[in-house]
């Protein structure tokens, strides 16, 4: 296929002259390899011209005036000016597929119009008034939110991030039990404020603060844990943490079902409900942190803890519950709700107007869209491909995850497992220089994670698997 | 022109005071309520807007659906809560499309004004272009907005965390105190309010808003409270107990101190002129830094300066913003120097939100309009002529015990007896009701809730300040 017939398939409309350029030098590398690099799948859209300050530009007022700890992903960072959809576009009007969807969060599309619409309709009625007056939205939503959950679970608190939500869940539990102990899991992300920091366990995310009260019990890990797919085995490890390590009873036990920045991590089949079990005896509740992976995003179901079944006490939330918008929640039941009535709790921002509005819009969007089963099948669908390519690489140590949360671990030894950090980093930056966003996490940065927005289509994984493939093998 | 303006409106009050002293006293209720009758309650300035007609749930579906599913700690103003549907720069309208005067703004949050066509234009035109990726990639919004609220800082200030609320800039400022100094203590004032979480409940000083945790090594110290401060306004003999806390309840080297320069929550008291600058000199001496709380008292709210610190003279090592910010946006910052900020890089902090395209846009739109609308100056005057008429009315109604604030950030305490100073929360709560009924929505505050919180959008002009005093007098005239 000639390079301006390619141009033609994937823009549709007469493009700048710099973007034929830069596809070019795609289709012109691809043909020293084996393997054809592949054009993006065909998506009938222009960005908008940007004029805008540039990436280095943008890099320098980084440098200058916002911290130090924040990071950016490529030797080449990139200057992402729009999305729609699955797709994002850099400041030469260049597409890319997001196979990150900005941290599990664009989980309807980037600028999906049902949330844009239901955005733009509230701001330009009533942006923020708080809950001290009525206003139908936030009640509206919190109905919505709570006909998706299970049991009791039918309380909402509305909170502006992950970090809020998992703080005000963990004041819950330690009011509601009169306990001090929680217990999370090593590998696992909860939050980055005093008490879910705690809670968070991998060294690089904690800092050198008091943070009490959090025991970390052995991560049930299939791939890399010490009893392998037992989760039975590990669950033993929270009972002897309750036994020797708290008065035996505690406030709670909280973890997400399959962990997100811990690099995709599921849970060991069985852990979950023994754990309950331990945990319920020992007067604690059950927190299940849905941040990243609630939301269909799994596919077979709508939360993470579902696969598990268990019925969780309370439920957090934030991420995809607003493809962006900043939003979070809590749900528990009336009779631990009522514990926050002894004192006054206030969000300011929390439950908004239009933060509420998109949270709605999302919720009927993945509903109409039938976003749940397309996480499904494409997740099935792109999971085998990736699996296929892990026979092909021995670089890839584990193919994991479900639905639209998928991970690849890459080692450079398969037996020893040894972390392949470099090679990580060099196939995410290639990947990009293809087309493709891709995520990474795990405790040794070696795991590559694959959460886009749930309209990710099979061309989309496609693209994703061919790509990563075309790098692994000019390596 | 300006001259007559001001002549006009003495007038207008001297003609209001004379008439209202020659009307009836409180001590003749059957005159009083003679005067009802000839007396009209004031009405509301003209405004050239139509609400859009609500056809959705009515106040009672909107109640009865919060208290199943937002549970039973939700509270909210009123006894018959009302329900807000739409919102037009100081106004706010209610399900029959009734126009309220909104002196509270959400809560000091909406700065601009509700819906205020350039903050809107920001946003939307962000949210349909990108909403969201995080600061994994580049995007020039959020450099943009950290240099423009940088620019407003004085001395080396200009290292900006973008978070999503108050509560998490004063958890992110908190943790930052104790990195940077590697010291434990937290010295914070009692009658603050400071947040929700973990770290920040520790912080707050008001019981109805502390649960039973945990707190660790937080010290709370006198507040510097004029009017009901042991030492009235003798700022040394406050910051005195800041130095005792010190050199008896810590090793002797602290964290840091946080303070708001007007306390939001706690009654807008405040502080002790040169109370900070006092205690800022103690807490850096013992290695601590100091935080400034504007998330209630920044964006020129205060009129005679942009940041509330800048009226105690002092310049802090970290500074935390959220409400006003963003108008409504769900936003926070916390700006530092470079050298605070560099402990942060021992580590990763990441905030998924923070600093998203559409938040910093709108951020960026209401500083710019702020400037543009010289709100700061705005509030000045208005704050000023606003005080004015209320230390006018304290010294008609016996129960007004203390009138106070500056610029746009005024407090009004009632008292049912001015020696003793006893809280007059009955009847805060009755008048608090009344004005709504004249279509004034007020906040309220203070430990014993007795304080009338005056914080509104600050588009608020002296026709808006006008109608809220005749309309407090009047309520308070019916008592």
């Amino acid at each position: 296929m000639t390079v301006s017939l390619a141009t033609r398939l994937v823009t549709r409309r007469s493009p700048p002259l710099h973007w034929r350029r830069g596809f070019a030098r795609a289709a012109v590398d691809a043909e020293t390899n084996t393997v054809a690099a592949r054009e993006l799948p065909p998506f009938d859209y222009s960005p908008l011209p940007y004029a805008g300050p540039t990436a280095d530009e943008i890099l320098a007022k980084r440098k200058e005036y916002l911290s130090p700890s924040i990071l950016h992903l490529y030797k080449n960072p990139v200057n992402i000016v729009e999305g729609k959809r699955q797709y994002l576009f850099d400041e030469n009007g260049r597409r890319y597929v997001d196979a990150f969807g900005g941290i599990a969060t664009v989980c309807c599309g980037h600028c999906h119009p049902d949330v844009v619409e239901a955005i733009v309709n509230q701001t330009t009625k009533l942006q923020h008034s708080t809950v001290l007056y009525l206003n139908h939205a936030i009640a509206d939503f919190a109905q919505a939110l709570a006909s998706k959950l299970p049991g009791n679970l039918k309380v909402v608190f509305f909170t502006n991030s992950g970090s809020e939500a998992n703080e005000l869940a963990m004041l819950i539990a330690r009011l509601y039990t009169g306990c001090h102990d929680i217990i999370s899991l090593r590998n696992a992300y909860h939050g980055n404020a005093a008490g879910t920091m705690g809670a968070t366990a991998q060294s690089i995310w904690k800092f050198n603060v008091v943070q009490s009260g959090i025991h970390h019990a052995l991560n049930p890990d299939p791939y890399r844990g010490i009893f392998g797919s037992d989760g039975e085995k590990y669950a033993g490890d929270v009972q002897d943490i309750i036994n020797f390590g708290t008065s035996g009873h505690v406030a709670a036990f909280m973890s997400e079902a399959i962990q997100g920045v811990g690099g995709i991590v599921e849970l060991a089949p069985g852990y979950l409900p023994a754990v309950y079990n331990t945990i319920k005896k020992a007067g604690g509740l059950f927190i299940a942190d849905e941040v990243q992976v609630g939301f269909g995003r799994t596919g077979s179901y709508f939360w993470g803890f579902e696969a598990h079944n268990v019925v969780p006490d309370i439920v957090t939330m934030a991420k995809g519950i607003g493809n962006g918008i900043p939003l979070g929640a809590v749900v528990t039941t009336p009779e631990i709700a009522e514990v926050l009535t002894h004192r006054n709790y206030f969000n300011t921002f929390g439950g908004n107007p239009v933060s509420t509005a998109a949270g709605l819009a999302v919720l009927k969007v993945i509903e109409k869209e039938h976003l749940q089963q397309n996480a499904f099948v494409v997740g099935s669908y792109l999971k085998e491909r990736l699996t296929a390519l892990k026979e092909k690489y021995d670089l890839i140590g584990d193919v994991r995850g479900r639905g639209l949360m998928l991970g690849v671990e890459l080692v450079t030894d398969r037996e020893l497992k040894i972390p392949a950090k470099t090679e990580t980093l060099h196939v995410m930056d290639q990947m990009k220089e293809l087309g493709v966003l891709i995520g990474k996490g795990g405790y040794y940065g070696n795991v590559f994670r694959i959460t886009p927005p749930l309209c990710f289509t099979k061309e989309d994984a496609d693209f994703v698997a061919d790509a990563m493939d075309l790098t692994l093998s000019r390596m | 022109m300006a001259m007559m303006a001001a002549m006009q409106r003495s007038l207008k009050t001297t003609i209001a005071v004379a008439k209202h002293r020659a009307r009836f006293s409180s001590l003749r209720p059957s005159a009083a309520a003679a005067a009802d009758t000839l007396v009209p309650p004031p009405r509301l300035p003209p405004f050239d807007h139509q609400p859009a007609p609500y056809n959705g749930p009515s106040a009672d579906e909107v109640y009865a659906k919060r208290r199943t599913f937002l549970g039973p700690s939700v509270f909210h103003y009123y006894q018959k809560p009302l329900n807000i549907v739409e919102g037009k720069m100081q106004y706010l309208y209610d399900d029959s499309g009734r126009r309220y005067l909104d002196a509270f703004a959400g809560i000091v949050t909406v700065s601009c004004g509700h819906c205020h066509p350039e903050i809107l234009n920001a946003i939307t035109e962000q949210s349909k272009l990108l909403q969201h990726a995080t600061t994994i990639y580049l995007h020039h919004a959020i450099g943009d907005f950290a240099e423009a609220l940088a620019s407003k800082m004085p001395g080396n200030l200009k290292v900006v965390y973008f978070v999503n609320s108050g509560s998490e800039a004063n958890e992110l400022a908190m943790m930052m105190a104790r990195l940077y100094t590697g010291n434990l203590g937290m010295i914070s004032l009692r009658n603050a309010y400071h947040g929700g979480s973990s770290n920040t409940l520790g912080l707050t000083g008001i019981n109805t808003w502390k649960y039973p945790i945990p707190e660790g090594h937080v010290h709370h110290v006198m507040n510097p409270d004029p009017y009901r401060g042991a030492f009235g306004a003798d700022a040394a003999r406050y910051a005195n107990d800041v130095q005792e806390h010190i050199d008896y309840g810590t090793s002797g080297k602290v964290a840091g101190f946080i303070a708001e320069s007007i306390q939001g929550v706690g009654g807008a008291v405040e502080l002790a002129p040169g109370y900070l600058k006092l205690v800022y000199d103690i807490v850096h001496k013992a290695g601590g830094v100091c935080i400034a709380d504007e998330v209630q008292t920044g964006f020129g709210r205060t009129g005679s300066h942009y940041w509330g610190f800048e009226t105690q003279g002092v310049i802090p090592d970290i500074v935390t913003m959220a409400k006003g910010i963003g108008n409504g946006l769900p936003l926070g910052a916390v700006v530092t120097t470079p050298e605070i900020a560099s402990v942060m890089a021992q580590k990763i902090h990441f905030n998924t939100f923070g600093g998203n395209p559409v938040c910093s846009a709108g951020g960026l739109a209401v500083l710019r309009v702020l400037d543009k609308e010289k709100r700061q100056a705005h509030s000045a005057d208005v704050g000023s002529h606003l005080l004015e008429r209320l230390r006018v009315l304290q010294q008609r109604h016996e129960i007004i015990g203390n009138v106070r604030g500056r610029g746009l950030m005024v407090g009004v305490e009632l008292v049912t007896d001015r020696k003793d100073k006893t809280p007059a929360k009955a009847e805060t709560a009755v008048v608090f009701e009344k004005l709504r009924e004249l279509g004034v929505l007020m906040g309220k505050g203070g430990i014993h809730g007795n304080v009338f919180r005056i914080k509104p959008p600050m588009c608020f002009n002296k026709d808006d300040a006008d109608f809220l005093v005749d309309a407090f007098d009047y309520s308070l005239s019916k008592l």
